[in-house]
Parts: structure tokens; C-alpha cells; sequence
């Protein structure tokens, strides 16, 4: 830097311009999203709270909503799903993602290529594979049966077992990663720490690793089950009749009965859990470290 | 892992050992179907039986006999690129402004930006319906494009962000300093420093486009079948063994584009090696 004459010191309103100029480069992103995204967002709650003539506001939708117990079991089969699989990839993500932070580099490498790998897999075209999987003649139920574990094909798919089976392997990567990214940058001197002054491994993990590791754990659930209430292609797939989701709900009100006000009203509704999820999650674990693993 | 014969070390060994079990079959339930639909994709037989009795390539030469198919092939492989390249071009100056940029509104603006992400797919594509139905959009490449885009972007934000919050802001300004205009330090130093996360957000934000199926059956018509697209209405209508043909070449753009991402992020961390010594 002393080569550097001293005209190129910059001065302070230069480096006030220069502090700026970063700003203006977010302008093409933001007039993009404000058209293809704000003004679409926008329009559905026009198109939610629309007097039946076209004009003026009526609440007609909203009452349609929470009137009808067709729509309450949507709800509720979809915070069951929800709920079900956020506690299923927790049970099976958080010792993976232990693993994956404490083991040596090469095995490491290989838990995080069979998290990666599906992670960035198609959805469809796993759901196919479990179609294929778990079908009434499906090589599971072949299996089972040919090894004589099971008298007779058990019911797999098309009904709520398919769904969570899809749904935790979808999800379960949201769910080690934020884990895996708190335990990888835990200091290992704490827990042995603890050991040292007498811990047993396991006291140590419940009172040092595991009270450390929490916020990756909150940020994981609220990531799984965020992504798990809003989610369409798998339970549209792998599900039956009884595991209508809002999702679902949405696309047969559209699709088949072309009533877009009332697919706008509960488009609303499920915008507004996902908020409720993330703000939740954001003061357990900080909205940082949800976001941050979104970028997968 | 030694064979100590100090009484603790047994019994650490044997957690250990149950949670490698547990790994395990977390590894087989996870890797598993992808597998599965691949070794089944070259099945001689209409049963997608396992392991396949009789191996042939047959399905994948239906694929290719099927004007169908080869269009849809074409139309995703077009659509992921140029939402790839657009993504990267609105979504690069982004991440830097956000990054670097001290501005009012900046953690709105990130949230802003970011948030598509987080919103069901399926509340999109309603909202997108209503607004392309308005401009005539609906059943257009153009419609898949701007609304492929919309998921792509965060993706770039997130991933070429974080690389610029690494990156030491030090060497811009000596090239800054240097006399270097700030399109020309951003060109020639800025950009280069980040290659990996540029490789990394490109192929991912063309996943994002080549596997996306929601918006493409909401807002598509006719004239857009994509290679999602037109599986999900086979699925829809029958099992076909050709499917699993397409979802295996499907598996393979996504692990070469994550191979693609895996040799750019060591080859930096080679060449950062050379320049220690």
C-alpha cells in the first residue's frame, strides 16, 4: 500500500459514494421480485377479500374458511404430517448430523455425499422410487413377503405411511444440515472438558453438546415442518384419499372447481402458518441461521 | 477406535457402534430408492422387478424413439440454462450489494430476496397464475422462465452471498487503489476470487428450473411440456417403465451438477494450497 500515491486516499464523502454503490446493485433483483413476486403475493389477497360482484371488500371467503369442517380436517391432516415427520427427521437427523460433525474427514465425506445426493434429487423422481418401493407388488412388499416376514402385502402406499415415508426423505436433509453446521463448529475441547472432570459420555453429551447443539436442532424443526405444511408434489403422490393437504386443497379448489377467491383465502391462510412457523423458529434459533440453510 | 483395554473405552465404543448402525441405515433409506429406480431403469421386462432378471436399454430407447420425450428434453435443458444465466445475472449483483452494502432498508431488501424460498410453491403459482392470466403469459417458455427464475435467485443470493461475506474486502480496494475503475476491479477481482460459488449457484439454480413441477403444471399449457412436467402426467395416468429411464437421466444431471460443484471447490482449495507454500 505505500506504492499507492496519496491522490487514490480516498476522502470521506468518496468513501461514503463507494459505502453506497454496493446498494444500487440490488436495484435489478428487487424491480424483479417487486414484479414477478410482490405484485403476484399482492393480487391474491385482492382476489381473497373480493365482494362477489367484483367490487368492494367482503369477508364471504374468510367465513367460508373457518366455517366448514372440510377445511378444519385439511388443516389438521397437514399439521399431523407436519408434525410427524419434523419429530421423525429429528430422531434420525440429529444422530447423523452427530456423526457427520465428530467423525474423520473420509467417512464424513460419505455421510454428507447420502445427504446431498437426494438432497438435490429430483422429488419426483423419488417419489417414483418409492411408488415403485412401496407398491402392493412393489419390491418391499415382495421382499417381505418372500422372506416370510409378512403373510400378505402390507398397504405401503397410498395412504399415510406413503406420505411420511416420502415426506422424512425429502425432508430430513433440512433437518442435518443446520445440526451438522453447529456440532461441525462446536470446540471439541467442552465436552472433553466435561469428561475430564468426571462426566460420563453420556452426562457430558446432555449437559454440554446436546444444550449447545439446540439452536441447529430449532432451526432444522422449523425449516422440516415449515417446509412440511406447504409441501404438494409428495403427499399428492404417495398419499390416498384421507391425506388431503391445504396444499392438495388448494389445487382441487382451482383446478376443479375454479373458484379462485376461496384458493386465494386458503393460499392466505397457509402463507400466514408458514409466517407463524418462521417467526417461532426465528426467536428460538434466529432467523440467520434458518435462512442461512435454506440456501441448501 | 483403539483396541484399549481400558474399561471406559469399550463402552464408548459400543455407542459409537449403535449410532453407525443408525447411520447406516439412515445411508440405505436415504440413497436406497435412488438406487432402486436406477438399476430398474435397465430392466428387460413391463415389471419393475429387482434386481432385474434380464438387463437391456430398451427404455431409454423408447425415450429417444418418442418425439415427445426428446421435446421435453430439450425444452428443460433450455429453460434450466437460461434461468441459470439469468438468475446469475440479476442474482450476482445482489448478493454483492447485499454482502458488502451498507444502505438503510438492507435487511429488508435480504428479506425480501430471500423469502420466495420459504413460500409454498403452490401459493406461487397461484399468484402467478392470476398475474400471467392478466399479461397473456399463461401456456408461454416465457411465463416458466420469470417464474423459474423467482425460485432460482435466492438460490444464487444465499450461495454467492456467503462467499462474498468471506471474501476479504482488501483486495478490492487495492485494486481499488490501483486506479482500477469499480466495474473493472469487480470484473477482474471480485468475480474471479468467488469463481466456486458462481459454479456452485449456477448449477444449482438449473436444478431448480430442470426438476421444478409445480409451477410448470399450474402456469404451463401445451406448448411447455417439460421433462417433469410430462412425467408427472404419465404418473398420473399409469406406471410406464420408460419413467424410470427418465427419472434415472434426471439422478444424473443432479449428481453431475454436484460433482461439477464438488471439483470447482477443490480445485480452489488446491490452488489456495500452492499459494501458501
Amino acid at each position: 500500500m505505500t506504492l499507492v500515491a496519496a491522490s487514490a486516499v480516498p476522502s470521506a464523502k468518496a468513501a461514503r459514494a463507494w459505502r453506497a454503490r454496493p446498494g444500487l446493485m440490488i436495484a435489478g433483483a428487487l424491480a424483479f421480485c417487486a414484479i414477478v413476486y410482490l405484485l403476484p403475493m399482492l393480487s391474491l389477497f385482492g382476489w381473497a377479500f373480493q365482494g362477489p360482484a367484483g367490487t368492494g371488500a367482503s369477508l364471504a371467503q374468510l367465513s367460508r374458511l373457518i366455517g366448514d369442517d372440510t377445511y378444519h380436517y385439511a388443516f389438521f391432516t397437514t399439521f399431523k404430517i407436519a408434525a410427524i415427520t419434523t419429530l421423525i427427521c429429528a430422531m434420525i437427523g440429529y444422530p447423523y448430523a452427530y456423526l457427520m460433525a465428530t467423525t474423520g474427514p473420509r467417512l464424513a465425506m460419505l455421510l454428507t455425499a447420502a445427504v446431498m445426493i437426494p438432497f438435490w434429487t429430483s422429488v419426483l423422481a423419488r417419489s417414483l422410487a418409492w411408488m415403485i418401493l412401496l407398491g402392493r407388488k412393489g419390491i418391499v412388499n415382495e421382499w417381505l413377503t418372500g422372506w416370510g416376514l409378512l403373510e400378505r402385502p402390507a398397504a405401503l402406499l397410498f395412504n399415510s405411511i406413503g406420505v411420511q415415508i416420502g415426506m422424512v426423505h425429502v425432508l430430513l436433509p433440512f433437518m442435518v444440515l443446520p445440526i451438522w453446521s453447529i456440532l461441525s463448529r462446536l470446540d471439541p475441547g467442552l465436552p472433553r472438558a466435561a469428561r475430564s472432570l468426571g462426566a460420563s459420555p453420556a452426562a457430558a453429551f446432555i449437559h454440554v453438546t446436546l444444550p449447545l447443539s439446540l439452536p441447529g436442532l430449532a432451526a432444522g424443526a422449523t425449516l422440516v415442518f415449515m417446509f412440511a405444511i406447504g409441501f404438494y408434489i409428495t403427499p399428492a403422490l404417495l398419499g390416498g384419499p384421507n391425506d388431503l393437504t391445504i396444499a392438495s386443497l388448494i389445487e382441487m379448489v382451482v383446478r376443479d372447481l375454479l373458484d379462485w377467491p376461496f384458493g386465494a383465502m386458503l393460499s392466505l391462510a397457509l402463507l400466514g402458518l408458514v409466517a407463524l412457523v418462521f417467526a417461532c423458529g426465528a426467536a428460538f434459533a434466529g432467523a440467520g441461521r434458518i435462512a442461512g440453510m435454506e440456501g441448501r | 477406535m483403539s483396541l484399549s483395554s481400558a474399561s471406559p473405552q469399550p463402552r464408548i465404543n459400543a455407542g459409537r457402534s449403535a449410532l453407525w448402525l443408525l447411520a447406516g441405515l439412515t445411508m440405505l433409506f436415504l440413497l436406497a430408492p435412488i438406487a432402486v429406480i436406477i438399476v430398474v431403469s435397465f430392466n428387460d421386462t413391463t415389471l419393475f422387478s429387482f434386481p432385474p432378471s434380464r438387463w437391456s436399454l430398451r427404455w431409454y430407447h423408447a425415450l429417444w424413439e418418442s418425439r415427445a420425450w426428446r421435446e421435453a428434453g430439450w425444452l428443460s435443458l433450455w429453460l434450466a440454462s437460461l434461468v441459470a444465466l439469468a438468475s446469475l445475472l440479476i442474482g450476482v449483483p445482489a448478493a454483492y450489494g447485499l454482502a458488502k452494502g451498507r444502505f438503510p432498508g438492507r435487511r429488508l431488501a435480504e428479506a425480501l430476496l430471500i423469502s420466495p424460498m420459504v413460500v409454498p410453491v403452490i401459493v406461487l403459482a397461484l399468484g402467478l397464475y392470476m398475474l400471467f392470466s392478466k399479461l397473456g403469459l399463461i401456456g408461454t417458455p416465457t411465463s416458466l422462465f420469470l417464474a423459474h427464475t423467482l425460485l432460482a435467485l435466492p438460490v444464487v443470493i444465499v450461495i454467492v452471498g456467503a462467499a462474498f461475506r468471506r471474501l476479504d474486502g482488501s483486495i478490492e480496494l487495492a485494486a481499488r487503489s490501483c486506479g482500477a475503475s469499480f466495474p473493472r476491479a469487480f470484473w477482474h477481482i471480485v468475480l474471479p476470487a468467488v469463481r466456486p460459488a458462481l459454479i456452485s449457484a449456477g448449477a444449482f439454480a438449473f436444478l431448480t428450473s430442470f426438476d421444478e413441477v409445480v409451477l410448470t403444471l399450474f402456469l404451463g399449457g401445451p406448448r411447455t411440456t417439460t421433462l417433469p412436467k410430462k412425467i408427472w402426467e404419465s404418473v398420473k395416468f399409469e406406471l410406464d417403465p420408460s419413467l424410470t429411464a427418465v427419472s434415472t437421466i434426471l439422478i444424473i444431471v443432479s449428481i453431475a451438477a454436484l460433482l461439477l460443484v464438488e471439483v470447482a471447490r477443490r480445485s480452489r482449495i488446491q490452488r489456495q494450497a500452492k499459494e501458501a507454500l
